[in-house]
């Protein structure tokens, strides 16, 4: 008896084709899909280079060493102006003179509060240098850091310490090598003068050519700055708010639009359809519903997260309307467009779950797309996740104002758009025929 | 104080001597490709008539139901309604329809669902309101109008099915099986709902597989087979038509050789044998001579007239269901 009921199981699972490509396919499709997002740092060649602006403003023959240094570690990407303003990359290639630099400390700010750069290194003049100028560098080091990414500017702090510092043994190094050969000098002079005199002195004094300065003493300061987060309370849990509400969102929508197809199996749209009602104002209807739920979706999560962890909503009232109604209107017509593309509910229910996830994992709702290496940063530029959430970052997190956030207001209602568009396409089957 | 249900419900028709035609199918032709599912289909029906439309699955019965409610692009001829082709606009807007499938949200109440199909129909406010109160009377829910669908009956929401296709007070009410699945007692409060209806002037056209009811409960039979019209007419026009007013024996005949008599055909499964007679007074009385001479002794006899079924049998050379 027991085996006849494994029986029926299994016979029901072979004659279901959906759970079958749900046991036994859509795990290794998924598996697949995650081990490209998050295992191909190795086939990229490591991890993924972090984008700095360096602003020289020392500009010494030793900064200049620092800045080739620096240019030298391969996990780095500099970012610059030309002397128009136009931003360039730098491509490995150029000579010292013109590497990509930046002029100012206020441009170098601004770029990383704008997302250009993940950090920009400032070298800078010290404010009291040392007394004895021959034998420090005179150069201190700051860090401009987005603090959104956590890791680079440790990353670039550690880089940056063990430039200043290599530059920093090169000075010590020469600077004992002239005291050294000034100290030969003046033992010279003091034995043909008088060559009974106290050689003990002289060769205390060669003793202290050698050493005269205290490595730890002369060790070159940097300092991180944390432009965007430093005052902030919480600022973080904005995006992760904005990532999980734009994922949730997606379901919600997509699962609502599944009402479509639940219309169709019961013949309510044909009973719909022969009232007054057109399958474009069906479609609006539907659209408009799912875009609403969609805004009263993320602005719930925020507002929680707003009275609960402290994420700053009222100051960025503006952006985060703007934000969440675009969102909300792309998120509902790529639930439309599946709608109508899917023959069953039970169709829609596990493309939409692969497809969501698999957006939401490149797009950055799942992990901070800065972890990922860079072609499935690029990949991911394709999923409406990543525009969002690039542009509730820059609400949130880099504190933009609202014309900042054309780009992606241009991509997220440009793919609203062509989404519905194609819904309406697909759904010419359900018209008249 | 005024009586909702009558103030709400549909205008009664005043008898006319000209009868209106409702719908006019005229020479409808539909093709899927290859395959041709209406060749030249025409019927029409008097404002006010009950009307049947019967034929076996495949006959083009769904076809014929979904061009006539704008669903389906027709190839060639036209559609008429009250004098009007449906392509025009407002046209649709006298049409009710009732799908067999149970079209309506089971989880909303029966008085949203009601509202909804109303405002589709473009009915508002306090006509809304009175016509959803109408419906709920009309088809005995006035007390389950806050109820979910879902907790319906099969019947209970079966009319609730019926109610959101009559909101509009439609000139013509177009019924796809709308008593299927249901028991006796629904079926019975269905029918009492469409005599309502039939008698404030609507005109009703339903599909069926319940023989009996159409020829109980119709006016006119309208049988499609093959994508055509292939009879039409009452109840007695399609027997005198096809089959003549005939009578059907069965007969239970005791100690006599299945092969006798000419004309008695044995029915081996009710063990039985069956004929059909013209007349009772002269061939009956020969036929029981010609028993009693062969040594037969006559147990039981029945005897019906031609009914639907005959005909359809006869014209279709199908069951219903087949």
């Amino acid at each position: 008896m027991i085996l006849t009921v494994v029986r029926i199981s299994l016979l029901r699972m072979y004659h279901n084709r959906a759970e079958l490509l749900l046991t036994f396919v859509v795990p290794l499709i998924f598996f697949s899909i995650f081990a490209w997002i998050f295992g191909s740092r190795e086939s990229d060649g490591g991890t993924p280079r972090i984008k700095i602006a360096v602003v020289d403003l020392v500009q010494t023959e030793v900064s200049t060493q620092i800045v080739d240094n620096l240019h030298e570690v391969r996990s780095l990407r500099f970012l610059g102006e030309q002397p128009s303003g136009q931003a360039v990359t730098a491509s490995g290639d150029e000579t010292t003179a013109d590497k990509p630099l930046l002029r100012s400390e206020k441009t170098a700010e601004d770029w990383v509060r704008r997302g250009l750069v993940t950090t920009a290194i400032l070298l800078k003049p010290t404010e009291k240098p040392m007394e004895t100028t021959s034998t420090s560098l005179n150069i201190k080091a700051e860090i401009l850091a987005d603090s959104y990414d956590q890791v680079a500017p440790q990353i670039i702090s550690s880089i940056v310490q063990k430039s200043l510092a290599a530059a920093s043994q090169s000075v010590i190094q020469s600077a004992a090598e002239q005291r050294q050969r000034a100290a030969l000098q003046t033992a010279d002079y003091s034995v043909a003068a008088n060559p009974n005199s106290n050689l003990a002195m002289d060769s205390a004094s060669l003793a202290s050519a050698n050493f005269p300065i205290q490595t730890s003493e002369l060790m070159p300061s940097v300092e991180i700055r944390d432009v965007l987060g430093a005052n902030k309370v919480n600022p973080v849990v904005a995006m992760y708010a904005a990532g999980i509400a734009v994922m949730f969102s997606l379901f919600s929508a997509t699962t609502a639009s599944g009402s479509l197809l639940e219309e169709r199996e019961n013949m309510t749209l044909e009973r719909l359809l022969c009232s007054q009602l057109s399958i474009d104002q069906l479609l609006m209807g539907k659209w408009l519903y799912l875009t609403c739920l969609g805004i009263t979706q993320i602005t719930l999560m925020f507002v929680w997260g707003w009275l609960v962890f402290g994420v700053d909503l009222i100051s960025h009232l503006g952006g985060f309307a703007i934000m969440t109604l675009v969102t909300s209107a792309a998120a509902a017509s790529f639930a439309l467009m599946l709608a109508t593309l899917c023959k069953s509910r039970i169709q829609l229910g596990w493309v939409s779950t692969i497809v969501i996830l698999v957006m939401s994992a490149l797009g950055g709702s799942m992990v901070p797309r800065y972890l990922m290496s860079e072609s499935v940063q690029h990949v991911g530029m394709f999923t409406f996740n990543a525009w969002a959430l690039e542009g509730y970052s820059k609400v949130f997190w880099r504190e933009l104002s609202i014309r900042d956030l054309n780009l992606e207001l241009a991509v997220l209602l440009t793919s609203s758009f062509v989404m519905l568009i194609a819904a309406r396409l697909f759904a010419v089957r359900w018209e008249r025929t | 104080m005024q009586d909702t249900s009558t103030a709400a419900g549909p205008e009664p028709v005043q008898p006319s001597t000209d009868s209106i035609v409702a719908l006019s199918v005229e020479n409808v032709q539909k093709s899927f490709g290859k395959q041709t599912a209406l060749c030249g289909a025409s019927f029409s029906v008097v404002q006010g008539q009950r009307v049947a439309l019967l034929g076996p699955n495949g006959a083009g019965k769904t076809t014929l139901v979904r061009s006539i409610c704008g669903r389906l692009k027709i190839d060639r001829g036209q559609i008429l309604m009250f004098g009007q082709p449906i392509g025009e606009a407002g046209v649709l807007d006298r049409l009710g329809v009732v799908p067999q499938e149970l079209a309506i949200y089971g989880d909303l109440t029966a008085r949203e669902n009601l509202q909804i199909f109303g405002r589709l129909h473009g009915i508002r406010g306090s006509e809304l309101k009175d016509r959803v109160a109408w419906a709920l009377e009309w088809v005995g829910l006035s007390d389950r109008g806050n109820h979910l669908t879902k907790t319906f009956s099969g019947g209970m929401k079966r009319r609730v099915n019926i109610a959101c296709g009559v909101l509009h007070s439609p000139g013509l009410l177009l019924l796809d099986e709308p008593t299927v699945g249901v028991d006796p007692q629904s079926r019975q409060r269905i029918f009492d709902m469409l005599d309502e209806l039939i008698e404030f002037g609507t005109t009703v056209v339903l599909t069926t597989h319940h023989l009996d009811e159409a020829q109980s409960r119709c006016d006119r039979i309208v049988i499609v087979d093959h994508g055509r019209v292939i009879a039409d007419g009452t109840l007695e026009e399609l027997i005198e038509e096809t089959i003549g007013d005939q009578k059907h024996l069965e007969l239970l005949i005791d100690s006599m050789q299945s092969d006798a008599i000419d004309g008695l055909i044995y029915d081996s499964v009710s063990s039985s044998y069956r004929t059909t007679i013209r007349s009772t007074q002269h061939e009956l009385p020969m036929l029981l001579r010609q028993i009693a001479d062969c040594g037969g002794e006559l147990l039981d006899m029945h005897m019906h007239r031609s009914d639907l079924h005959q005909v359809f049998l006869h014209l279709t050379g199908r069951e219903l269901r087949e």
